[in-house]
């Protein structure tokens, strides 16, 4: 733990960023809410890479297995009006090896447009999305993009304004949390475009 | 709410196991005993089938109603939970509408949804909403 102090402290104070030992995201995003109270520790927060006010930071959490990620959270505060909600998750990902009730909310439909995008993540939204929207804004070029560019394992979650790139890792290094804001930015930035148009 | 893995598990579960007691040849009141336990789970097995089939006709209308509804925008004016089901908030919204072609007005609209998003429902946000053209009173939140 005490190396993961170091890498985010070094991060922090390379990018100019503040230093936090802990930053309590809440309960923003579906893996945020997996972890309990979205506690990231420790954590930098300012202008990350990319381009962006977030925050970076590691989430660790226990739900029968040990789980843990390095995560950027930054805002697109008038995404909501156009996409409530868009999850592109690592194919295979697991955030939880438990699953007890036979009745869930209806609250998602998988976007199976783009093979490419769906070789590598398991993309849903609203089972209401706007689906001009949603291809308009997964143009042909961010599909390239988020195909091959992002970090080996790079998924995103935006929920009502609140985007949150992760990665899987035990301990990054500082070469991986800036590729993770620059992805994560990158992602802000395409969607946050495309509400504005 | 939507049938997951699980609950097919659960029915298929309840449903084979509650049969095979119901008729599993066993004589005396061990049998009568293990025939009223079939029965109870193969009751309980019917029932979840049912309750399925109603949410599988209710979710097909909704999508009727996001394909064929005018879209117009719902800002949450309150939004609060007294419920769960299943873990999830059973969320009660109070919604100003804005509809193309129709009075702007302000509804009541109950909604399981999971934790992330019932947190996030607070006054301000502006979602997205689609009303059936015959009925204004059917409409699809995009949540």
């Amino acid at each position: 733990m005490a190396d993961l102090d170091a890498t985010y402290s070094s991060f922090a104070a390379a990018h100019g960023l503040e230093a936090l030992s802990a930053y309590p995201a809440g309960s923003l995003t579906p893996l945020l809410v997996e972890a309990g109270n979205g506690q990231l520790s420790p954590a930098a927060r300012g202008r990350i890479p990319g381009d962006v006010n977030g925050v970076v930071g590691h989430l660790a959490y226990t739900r029968n297995a040990t789980f843990r990620f390095s995560v950027a959270l930054t805002e697109i505060p008038g995404s909501t009006e156009f996409v409530p909600r868009l999850f592109c998750i690592r194919r295979g990902r697991r955030t939880r090896d438990d699953e007890f009730y036979g009745f869930e909310a209806r609250h998602s439909k998988l976007w199976t447009e783009s093979t490419k995008l769906n070789e590598r993540y398991t993309v849903s939204t609203s089972p209401f999305q706007d689906p001009n929207w949603l291809r308009q804004m997964l143009s042909p070029a961010f599909i390239d993009w988020l195909a091959s560019e992002p970090p080996e394992d790079f998924s995103f979650e935006l929920a009502y304004g609140a985007l949150l790139g992760s990665v899987e890792e035990d301990y990054p290094d500082a070469t991986g949390i800036e590729a993770l804001c620059r992805a994560t930015a990158h992602v802000a930035e395409r969607i946050r475009k495309e509400c504005e148009e | 709410m939507q049938l997951n893995r699980t609950g097919i598990g659960l029915i298929a579960f309840f449903g084979l196991i509650g049969l095979g007691m119901v008729v599993a040849p066993i004589p005396g009141e061990a049998g009568w005993i293990l025939k009223s336990i079939g029965v109870i789970w193969f009751l309980v097995a019917g029932g979840l089938y049912f309750f399925a089939r109603g949410q599988k006709r209710k979710a097909a209308h909704q999508d009727w109603v996001f394909q064929n509804g005018i879209r117009g925008r719902a800002t949450i004016v309150k939004a609060g939970s007294n419920a769960t089901v299943n873990e999830m908030p059973l969320m009660k919204l109070t919604l100003d509408l804005d509809v193309p072609g129709q009075n702007p007005r302000q509804i009541s609209k109950r909604q399981v949804m999971p934790v992330f998003a019932a947190m996030r429902m607070e006054p301000g946000i502006v979602l997205p909403v689609y009303v059936n053209p015959q009925d204004p009173d059917d409409l699809v939140l995009v949540w």
